[in-house]
């Protein structure tokens, strides 16, 4: 599944001036390096039009934090966004906050640079509509059974959608047993069903900027683009996972779950339930023993890479 | 490291066209040294004419012989012909000056070699005429004066005459696509940090092979152009970007860049690089992502764009060997020529239902219908797909070739026109594209990833007999407004400009019918 492109050059003789920490050299999290948002020069104020109101917001802001200070005249959903954590995004790309503006036209507010003087719309007929077009986009490649999901009531897609007024998806929801990507229940700590992510992310940053783990990994192109594993697991047993569960606290969608909580904010259908929502399930392989939260994948690479075990070490079965 | 031997100059001397799609050349080659030790025989680059390759030109006293699809027993012949003193007795022989740097091109009247005098070969010059690493070549037609070493004593002036020129970017995979390029210098050199040169060569669509097509003939009109720019922006670093499996552009880049640096200082390093043979590798910021590294190749957010925030963050300058030819063209103080508004000449690869492919170079005020004499289409024309794979479909090619022209007529920019004959059924053509756009896209943003799925979907329904034209207009305007980068802003091209030119084509297949009659899987 992984496409990972083996001619790919590094660049031999060419001075890298961005800071890397050896800690995380070796992390592959399979997405760009993106710029930085801000472009306004530090210590300043952009001072900017949303709907005919004046707003002003510092240095750094986005078109997002712009329209937040406003009453806008239309509900910008920015789905992907999550401003909680520095290290987090923006990744914008599910481009359901467009908005317009005078001078750049349409363009995402999560992630567009506040500038002085700009005259933002998000009322527009073409903003409104890829809003809504592209929401409708996440939903179509969406396994909407709320019911039986485990963020029911605690889910950004569903808060987007509900307040966005989506009645009927107008590309209808991705519905489709043969097509389902396996739920992966191997990890007795985090659940993945892949039919709900939307890519966003924010689980690979997480994981890899602000825990330092490097076990996440945006993997695949196209259609089978999906989250994977640095070490090239099929399962999250297999992965070099320490159950911190960051991952599934910052998953706006069902697509993480702690395991105590997949079946917490489900309405109580005899006999359904969100393991057995899509047919098929992956389980560990043989439950093996497992005294701490990393998994035993992480204890080989620990004990490969030859470093003395330390305090806080979790045993394993190695050991 | 020695420059190549050059073939500008006097005394009788053998081309021999090595590179394109022609594996023939090489033994051509050896065939023709073999049979002489007198004679000066030279390899030089394609001429982007297939239907002429393998191409061997004879050259005496101002007067060449062209003779297209040569034999080993052919060339043999020409050489001793010509070690005997006189010219093969060929078609096409045309009289030119004696020093010409440029390719002297046969008229249009000459039976298979008119495809030579089609549009004007002006950054084409150079392909197939000089040795394409030799420096001495190269010299001869700058009046000795390499780009670069003016350049070196007056960066300004560089990019003033880009900027007064308002050269435009030509091509996918440019920082400046259809947009004056000196925009892009400025903030490279007004953003904190060591900018980069990269020559972006990396171009999966077969069809578009123009800048191959370049790197593998006149590399040193690109790089010399390339390292200009690189001291008008006073950058530290040339990188030139490749696809994996072009072994000869990268080998003749290479080539020229150990000249150049031989011949003078190298003071600015070039470096020929290599990334996947994927389509998307040569979105620009795709192709930094390869060129650092990366496990994975997926489009960067922007803005904002390169220039600021390039290779490792680095402001970084980015253009085809397209752009970087024109450039050259206006620092030799050449006149330019086509509209002011998008001066200078495009290249073109003309393709699909045709005998041969064929690459020509059209001034921006001539329009597309002048390509016809190039190739021999097989039927009459029916559609004509413009600007690479995600162009636009048009009946008519009453099209200026200038950006604007292009645009207006909302083809696209790529430069390859794809010509199509009566059997091709339109509908199944944009939902190929589509299909393309589905399987190839780099995963990233919403309106891409999904919006091409849907895409698919709604000209399924087509088939099965519903077309709704305004849900694909408004999942089109939405990709196409939407997506972080060219790749998902162009996927929809295909069907909307069929929608538009080929309406009755669309109905008919929701009636269960395909005019052209090549669908069969048309529900009735
Ligand atoms: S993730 Fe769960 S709760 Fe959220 S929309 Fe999907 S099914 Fe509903
Ligand atoms: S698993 Fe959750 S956090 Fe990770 S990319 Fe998918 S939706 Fe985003
Ligand atoms: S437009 Fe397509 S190819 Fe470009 S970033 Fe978006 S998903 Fe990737
Ligand atoms: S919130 Fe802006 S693109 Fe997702």
């Amino acid at each position: 599944m992984s496409t990972d492109q083996s001619s790919t050059p590094r660049v031999p003789d060419v001075e890298n001036p961005q800071p890397t920490m050896p800690l995380t050299e070796d992390i592959r999290p399979g997405t760009a390096n993106d710029p930085p948002v801000e472009t306004v020069e530090p210590d300043r104020t952009a001072t900017l039009t949303v709907d005919g109101e004046s707003v002003t917001v510092s240095a750094e802001s986005t078109l997002l934090d712009a329209t937040e200070e406003t009453d806008t005249d239309d509900y910008v959903p920015a789905l992907c966004s999550y401003d909680e954590h520095d290290e987090i995004g923006p990744r914008s790309e599910c481009r359901t906050c467009m908005v317009e503006t005078e001078e750049h036209g349409v363009v995402p507010s999560c992630s567009f640079p506040a500038q002085d003087g700009m005259t933002v719309r998000t009322d527009t007929t073409e903003a409104s509509e890829a809003r809504d077009v592209n929401l409708d986009l996440l939903l179509s490649n969406h396994n909407l059974r709320c019911t039986t999901c485990g963020k029911n009531g605690r889910c950004e897609l569903q808060d987007v959608s509900i307040e966005n007024d989506v009645v009927e998806p107008r590309y209808g929801v991705f519905d489709d047993r043969d097509a389902y990507e396996p739920l992966d229940d191997s990890s007795p700590f985090i659940q993945i069903d892949r039919n709900k992510c939307i890519l966003c992310n924010r689980c690979v940053e997480a994981c890899n900027d602000v825990q330092v783990e490097g076990v996440l990994r945006i993997e695949g192109s196209g259609e089978d683009t999906r989250i994977g594993f640095q070490n090239d697991a099929e399962t999250m047993m297999d992965s070099t996972c320490v159950s911190c569960g960051h991952c599934a606290t910052v998953c706006p969608t069902g697509a993480l779950v702690e395991q105590g909580l997949t079946d917490a904010a489900t309405i109580p259908l005899p006999g359904f339930t969100q393991e057995n929502s899509i047919g098929k399930t992956v389980e560990a392989e043989n439950d093996r023993f497992q005294p701490g939260p990393a998994t035993p994948m992480k204890g080989d690479q620990k004990s490969e890479s030859a470093a003395e075990p330390t305090a806080e070490s979790p045993p394993t079965e190695d050991d | 490291m020695a420059t190549p031997k050059g073939a500008i100059g006097n005394g009788p001397v053998v081309r021999v066209a090595i590179g394109g799609d022609h594996d023939a050349g090489p033994e051509l080659l050896r065939a023709a040294r073999d049979a002489t030790e007198d004679v000066r025989v030279v390899a030089v680059g394609p001429t982007g004419a297939d239907s002429l390759a393998p191409l061997v030109l004879a050259t005496q006293n101002g007067t060449t012989a062209f003779v297209p699809q040569c034999t080993v027993a052919n060339v043999t012949t020409i050489v001793e012909t010509l070690e005997n003193g006189s010219l093969p007795d060929t078609a096409a022989t045309v009289e030119h000056d004696p020093g010409a740097t440029s390719m002297p091109t046969p008229p249009a009247a000459i039976d298979t070699t008119a495809v030579l005098g089609v549009g004007s070969r002006r950054v084409l010059g150079g392909c197939g005429w000089r040795a394409p690493a030799s420096v001495a070549d190269y010299r001869v037609s700058r009046d000795d004066e390499l780009l670069a070493e003016r350049a070196i004593d007056d960066p300004d002036a560089v990019h003033e005459r880009v900027a007064d020129a308002a050269l435009r970017g030509r091509g996918r995979g440019d920082g400046s696509t259809d947009a004056p390029i000196s925009g892009v210098w400025t903030t490279a050199t007004e953003t904190d940090g060591k900018p980069v040169v990269v020559v972006n060569a990396n171009e999966a669509d077969d069809h578009a092979r123009a800048d191959r097509l370049l790197l593998e003939s006149a590399p040193l009109a690109v790089l010399d152009a390339a390292l200009a720019t690189a001291h008008a922006v006073d950058a530290t670093d040339v990188l030139v970007y490749t696809n994996d499996a072009e072994a000869l552009a990268r080998e003749r880049a290479q080539e020229a860049a150990d000249a150049l640096a031989a011949d003078r200082d190298p003071d600015i390093p070039i470096q020929v690089v290599a990334g996947p043979d994927a389509y998307t590798a040569g979105e620009m910021t795709m192709a930094l992502e390869a060129m650092e590294g990366n496990d994975r190749l997926e489009a960067r957010r922007r803005p904002p764009g390169p220039d600021q925030y390039g290779l490792y963050g680095r402001p970084t300058v980015i253009h085809t060997p397209r752009t970087f030819a024109q450039v050259g063209q206006a620092l030799a103080d050449n006149d330019l020529g086509g509209v002011p508004g998008d001066p200078g000449t495009r290249l073109f690869t003309v393709a699909g239902d045709v005998d041969a492919p064929a690459t020509i170079e059209l001034p921006t005020d001539a329009t597309l219908a002048d390509v016809r004499g190039a190739v021999a289409l097989d039927g009459g024309l029916k559609t004509a797909c413009v600007g690479g794979r995600f162009g636009g479909l048009t009946r008519d090619l009453d099209v200026p070739a200038s950006a604007a022209g292009l645009r207006g007529a909302r083809l696209g920019t790529n430069g390859v026109i794809e010509l199509f004959d009566e059997s091709t059924c339109t509908v199944a053509l944009a939902g190929q594209r589509a299909k393309l756009a589905r399987e190839e896209n780099c995963g990233r943003c919403v309106p891409c990833r999904e919006g091409s799925k849907q895409l698919v979907e709604l000209l399924r329904d087509v088939y099965d007999g519903e077309y709704q034209d305004g849900m694909l207009r408004e999942l089109a305007r939405t990709m196409r407004e939407t997506s972080t980068c060219e790749f998902g802003q162009e996927a929809s091209r295909p069907v909307t400009t069929a929608m538009e030119s080929f309406e009755p084509e669309f109905r008919a297949h929701a009636d269960g019918r395909c005019p052209s009659g090549s669908c069969d899987h048309v529900s009735s």
